[in-house]
């Protein structure tokens, strides 16, 4: 393959990448010029949508339904040892403390879907409806597990439509956090960049058709918004 | 199957944490991609297995996805084809494991060509330009694409020496791209 010229090297490879052909070695001396350069990887990406048109013929299958479910356990299933935590926290000197902390537990901890506050969260912000009082939503950041708990406190849901979560720094339009289940409960994961700018940020929820809002904006009325405040 | 833009939404949905867009997107993908995993490995309970590790991935990934430069559906067929050929090879114990980088492991930086939706047309630009290899070469590149098939494989099949199947593979694969671009 001397004779070709250099480009049509880089059109073979690509394509032998997208099959799956290039032993191990070669694979990732092509992955490490993907990165560099973009005219590259445009080769391997055309490759891949071309070669993604054969898998037309192939008949779809529905899965058994046990593959969903257990692809919801793993995914989904919150299992937190925050009590523990909590004890090796208050240690032994504290045991009236602790025992109180496990009494409040049982009273308020057990019922729920077993999503627990953070800790030690870093920031916290109540959420409140525009000039009113009452916080109907609580919300503080874990950066143990980098996640939002959000905590519902007497919010309503509307009928077939969805309560969208905004996190809004300085001037930027909003950002999703994601359309809020109806658990009192909940922990939404964040991604780096959205952990970045979290400092003097407002989160906000925004009433939304049923999946969240279809232009990536908030598009119904804002039911609430709160600042974030360092803890 | 709902349309592309949907498939598009759903995933930009899943990259914000929506679990019902998770859900929706299963319900709306998981026919096509338990098929394409079936078809690569011919055994239902890996298959079940492989699709399982690919909706995690999906989840996981589907924040890359709009950097990537792929259309909707491609993103997601070449996950689930490069995650059962992974399989078929672990299974095989050859160790031509499938690239760690492919499409859900891409650099986020990089630029990529706007994604482009396959229309009806694609499918008889691509047909056409299979047509014009010779028929076994073709088949070489499908048995390739569809089955995971390695050189190794193919020059056992076509009772050719390994030498022999990459240069069959590679010229066929110019001839496409040449046909392909006219």
């Amino acid at each position: 393959m001397s004779e070709v010229p250099e480009k049509d090297d880089d059109v073979v490879l690509a394509g032998e990448y997208a099959l799956g052909l290039l032993s191990a070695a070669e694979a990732a001396a092509f992955e490490a010029r993907l990165g560099a350069e973009p005219a590259l990887r445009a080769l391997y990406v055309q490759w891949a949508e071309d070669f993604a048109v054969l898998a037309e013929d192939i008949p779809e299958e529905a899965p058994p339904a046990r593959v969903k479910a257990a692809l919801d356990r793993r995914l989904f299933a919150e299992e937190r040892p925050a009590r523990r935590g909590l004890f090796e926290r208050f240690g032994l000197a504290g045991l009236a403390a602790a025992a109180l902390v496990v009494g409040l537990f049982f009273v308020v901890g057990l019922p729920g879907t077993g999503v627990q506050p953070p800790e030690n969260p870093v920031y916290h912000a109540d959420l409140r409806a525009e000039g009113e009082e009452d916080i109907i939503l609580a919300a503080g950041y874990d950066a143990t597990t980098q996640e939002m708990y959000v905590e519902r406190r007497g919010m309503q849901d509307r009928p077939e439509r969805d309560i969208e979560m905004w996190l809004i720094a300085g001037d930027n339009p909003p950002v999703s956090l994601g359309v809020l289940p109806e658990n009192e409960r909940i922990r939404l994961p964040m991604t780096p960049e959205q952990i970045e700018v979290l400092q003097g940020a407002t989160l906000a929820i925004s009433d939304e058709p049923e999946g969240g809002s279809p232009t990536g904006a908030p598009t119904g009325d804002i039911l609430a918004t709160g600042p974030l405040e360092d803890v | 199957m709902k349309d592309l833009d949907a498939i598009e939404h759903l995933i930009g949905r899943c990259a914000l944490k929506d679990r019902n867009a998770f859900s929706d997107l299963y319900s709306a993908t998981s026919a096509k991609l338990f098929g394409v995993i079936l078809r690569v490995l011919n055994n239902r309970a890996e298959a079940e297995e492989v699709l399982q590790e690919v909706y995690v991935k999906i989840w996981r990934n589907a924040d890359r996805y709009s950097t990537g430069g792929f259309s909707p559906m491609t993103w997601l067929i070449t996950i689930a084809r490069n995650a059962a050929i992974d399989m078929l090879r672990k299974r095989k114990g050859t160790g031509e494991q499938m690239p760690e980088g492919l499409a859900e492991a891409m650099p986020d930086s990089a630029p990529g060509p706007e994604a482009q939706a396959v229309q009806a047309s694609e499918r008889e630009r691509l047909d056409g330009c299979f047509d014009e290899l010779e028929a076994d070469r073709a088949e070489a590149v499908r048995g390739a694409y569809l089955d995971g098939e390695t050189y190794a494989d193919l020059a056992a099949r076509f009772d050719v020496p390994l030498n022999t199947m990459r240069t069959w593979l590679r010229r066929s694969l110019l001839k496409l791209r040449e046909c392909l671009s006219r």
